[in-house]
């Protein structure tokens, strides 16, 4: 499952590429979204990634982090990712405005094993900022819509202010082409319609699923996991059908620096994205 | 492979020739029998006679702390003055091993340049040498070494047999030309062949490498890591001395007086307790013990299950360094289940912390 | 993203003073420091010192009299970010190493008999975070010129300083000194911040600690090695207390068990 070299600089895969914040707007309290775009024109083009995959961004003075793209490929040339304010970098990102500059490098990670899926059935379970990685993957399949069979949305928040994509995931509700199913934990606003609980009690609503023909994928807070993948056995999902993509802390996003090991798997080049089979070979995980 | 014969002294004449192109780097004694490479001005410095240096040679090509790039408003500038043309002499089989993994290491998918160019430049002489009761290469099959070198020196009496590995190495033989024998006699045979069939008996220790992801897999659970926690003093040594440790920690430096940044590196060890935190304050390895997990996890269990060899080279390095006796030699015997208690009994049977 | 320059103030609690010395050492930088930042009060380096309200104050020393702390109180209802800088200001120093009260009190009749004080009422030394909620710390006795400027020139940027907690022997590693706790030598390395770059061990001296404590040290396995090593109990646990301010509590808790 090693990932091959991509990315964007070639003779110096540390070195970041200038990019311009295109659009920032705060998608709940403490998570924004950015768009950016590479500002050397050939290397906005030729920046080729995968759903899944990864980006190192950097902000001079601060430092740089790892943050999963959440736009699609089938929609070159901007990227985007939502941010969550956590630690330095974050907090650098967030005091940036439109037109500010940012360093890019990538992209790295394997992403979602794209071609497997092709023809399958596919069920995405997103808590959280989970969706910040999974939207890549669902956007992917809406526009590449006839390379997949049913495509299945479930998606979950605590409340309806935290939920990241709001109102994009309400317009996906009027597709016919897509089972969305959105929940928050609790609703203090009086004003949500949709379904009430943790992202569990929605999968009631998965009528027919043919196990061996579909894949789910999951990401969300480590809490999630859990009780999510019970009800994906129980639907008799194989377990290396189950994809989840982990995060952890990186320096270099190239497999040198040895941060992101888990045993001896490095998340930045052997994932971030893993079957469920192969996580529970994690040792430390456990 | 070519072979040609040196007499002894024209070795420094020899390295003499080669130093005009490049920076001279060999051994030295710099405390009581401890070593270390350093740059040579003064070639009555150099000790061959030496066993291990502190650092590996990995010092030469990532040093400790380097900077990478310069990072300024208007851009990156890459910053590659750790390279520099070096002649590497001196150096051991386990180390150019060390090399050949590390080399493995940094251009596995990405290529590390800041690695990879310093490699480059730098000409690899290894060297011969005797084992004392910390070296493990025999158990690791790295006391002998075929590739990874542009010359090899093995040392007979009164000449060294030169075994030519590289078309550079060759080249640097052509430099003096006079000086090397290609006629080598029956008689050096001999004395070669008794000198390491004497060398392979000196070696005292005797680890089963193969033995050990099946044993690092069982015994995961089991107390003895507890223990070893306790007796960690999570001082990172042992990865700062192991010459296949390759993890590092970056760096934003700020420049005062303009608006711009050094991006440094430098050599991290998954033993320190910082190594596992992240941002939020979070460390998912707050236990001594489950970071010596790792450590011998990579060392012991993921190179030999990838690659069929251990990621140990068995210089003994960690053996001289760690101040209690945690090193690769007293965990292989714990992890056979000999020796548990003796290695760590100075600590009081009651400490759990 | 221009803003008005940092407004900073540097002050000194009961200490030697170092630490502010190290900061009016800095010659080469000082021009740029004082350029980039509105220096409020530094009473070492200059006369005209404004007690307003402040973006940071540094603070060296650790609080000994009640005039600290009324002086710490002050400062941090003036200040945004309080960061304490030294090791008398994160531990309370050598003069915080009596962490009980008891013995504190039988100390101070020692070496100042009945007397009298009439400026102010000294009170048991204790770190800063004893009396007031600190945001960042510094170590070092006295700070490193290296970190400080560092720590300043991030602080100026709007970014927090780099929290690299090592003990002393990466760096002494780095420096490919030989292990002197291997050799049978009272080191405290393992179980003291680094920063330092080893410089006692570079010259073939023990390290004393005097950065403080550094987070995680293991303390009891160090302390049975040196009883191993043949060091008597007494010496060990006063080398151990010298630097270690009222950290030391924690620690003797650990070795009674």
């Amino acid at each position: 499952m090693n990932g091959e070299n991509k990315c964007i600089n070639q003779t110096n895969p540390y070195l970041p590429e200038a990019a311009r914040i295109v659009r920032t707007y705060p998608l709940t309290e403490d998570v924004k979204y950015f768009q950016v775009r590479l500002v050397d024109m050939e290397k906005a083009i030729s920046f080729k990634y995968s759903p899944g995959q990864f980006a190192m961004i950097s902000v001079l003075g601060a430092g740089e982090a790892p943050f999963s793209i959440s736009s699609t490929p089938s929609r070159p040339s901007l990227l985007e990712f939502c941010i969550r304010k956590a630690g330095t970098v974050t907090n650098a990102i967030f005091k940036l405005k439109e037109n500010d500059h940012i360093g890019i490098r990538g992209p790295y990670g394997n992403g979602f094993p794209i071609e497997s899926m092709h023809g399958k059935d596919i069920i995405i379970v997103m808590g959280g900022l989970g969706a910040a990685p999974l939207r890549s993957v669902l956007l992917y399949c809406l526009d590449n819509r006839d390379l997949f069979g049913r495509v299945a949305l479930l998606h979950g928040a605590k409340r309806p202010a935290e939920m990241i994509f709001r109102e994009e995931f309400f317009a996906l509700k009027e597709r016919k082409d897509l089972e969305c199913y959105l929940t928050v934990d609790a609703d203090d606003t009086g004003k949500w319609k949709e379904n009430i609980g943790v992202v569990t009690t929605l999968f009631p609503q998965l009528k027919d699923i043919n196990p061996s023909k579909t894949f789910a994928i999951v990401c969300g807070p480590p809490v999630m996991y859990k009780f999510v993948l019970k009800e994906l056995i129980k639907l008799n999902i194989p377990k290396n059908q189950i994809l989840m993509t982990l995060e952890r802390r990186m320096k270099c996003g190239v497999g040198k620096c040895g941060h992101c090991a888990i045993d001896y798997i490095y998340t930045c080049i052997d994932g971030p994205v893993f079957t469920y089979w192969d996580v529970i070979h994690m040792k430390e995980l456990i | 492979m070519k072979i040609v014969k040196l007499k002894k002294e024209n070795l420094f004449p020899f390295l003499e020739s080669l130093s005009k192109e490049a920076d001279l780097w060999a051994p030295v004694q710099k405390y009581e029998n401890k070593h270390s490479f350093q740059l040579i001005k003064d070639f009555s410095q150099i000790d061959l006679k030496y066993t291990r240096t502190i650092l590996p040679p990995k010092k030469l090509f990532l040093p400790p702390t380097f900077n990478m790039f310069l990072a300024t408003e208007q851009g990156y500038e890459e910053d590659f003055s750790h390279v520099t043309k070096k002649i590497l002499f001196g150096i051991h089989p386990c180390d150019i091993h060390g090399l050949l993994i590390l080399d493995r290491f940094f251009q596995h998918v990405f290529d590390d340049p800041y690695y990879s160019k310093a490699r480059q430049n730098t000409l690899i002489l290894g060297h011969s040498c005797w084992p004392d009761e910390n070296c493990m290469c025999k158990s690791t099959n790295t006391h002998i070494i075929e590739e990874g070198y542009d010359l090899f020196f093995s040392e007979l009496e009164t000449a060294y047999l030169v075994w030519i590995g590289s078309s550079e190495g060759d080249d640097c033989i052509r430099i003096k030309p006079g000086i090397f024998d290609e006629d080598i006699t029956d008689e050096d045979i001999q004395i070669y062949i008794k000198w390491h069939n004497e060398r392979d008996k000196a070696f005292q220790v005797d680890i089963n490498f193969i033995a050990m992801p099946d044993l690092m897999e069982l015994k995961y659970e089991n107390p003895l890591w507890e223990k070893l926690g306790d007796a960690c003093l999570a001082c990172g040594s042992c990865s700062n001395v192991c010459p296949t440790c390759n993890c590092y920690n970056v760096l934003d430096k700020p420049l005062l007086n303009k608006y711009a940044s050094e991006i440094g590196r430098c050599w991290d060890a998954c033993t320190l307790e910082s190594y596992s935190e992240v941002a939020g304050g979070e460390n998912f390895r707050e236990k001594r013990a489950q970071r010596l997990k790792l450590w011998y996890t990579h060392k012991l269990q993921a190179y030999i299950s990838k690659y069929g060899k251990p990621a140990c080279v068995g210089c003994g390095r960690c053996a001289s360094t760690c101040p209690v006796d945690i090193n690769v030699q007293t965990v292989a015997k714990a992890l056979e289940g000999k020796d548990m208690d003796t290695f760590w009994n100075r600590l009081s049977k009651e400490v759990t912390k | 993203m221009k803003k008005d320059k940092l407004k900073i103030g540097i002050y000194e609690l009961t200490g030697c003073a170092g630490c502010a010395l190290l900061i009016l050492d800095c010659e080469n930088e000082l021009v740029d420091i004082f350029q980039a930042a509105d220096i409020q009060s530094f009473l070492m380096a200059k006369s005209d010192n404004i007690d307003g309200e402040l973006d940071i104050a540094l603070v060296e020393g650790s609080v000994s009299t009640e005039k600290d702390i009324e002086e710490l109180m002050d400062i941090r209802k003036r200040a945004e970010i309080v960061v304490a800088i030294g090791l008398c200001s994160m531990v309370g120093g050598i003069q915080g190493r009596f962490c009980d009260e008891k013995e504190w009190k039988e100390n101070f009749k020692k070496v100042y008999g009945d007397i009298e004080m009439t400026h102010t009422k000294p009170v048991q030394s204790k770190p800063i975070d004893a009396y007031i909620k600190v945001d960042y710390y510094l170590p070092g006795c006295p700070i490193g010129k290296e970190q400080f400027l560092n720590f300043f020139t991030r602080m100026l940027r709007g970014n927090p300083p780099e929290r690299y907690p090592q003990p002393v022997c990466v760096e002494c590693k780095y420096n490919e000194n030989d292990c002197l706790l291997k050799k049978g030598i009272l080191c405290l390395g393992p179980l003291t911040s680094g920063g330092c770059g080893a410089i006692c061990i570079n010259h073939n001296l023990p390290c004393v600690g005097c950065w403080g404590p550094v987070e995680g040290g293991n303390w009891i396995s160090e302390y049975y090695l040196l009883k191993e090593k043949g060091f008597d109990d007494e010496l060990i646990k006063n080398k151990m207390a010298n630097f270690s301010g009222t950290k030391i509590a924690e620690v003797s808790e650990q070795l009674r068990k």
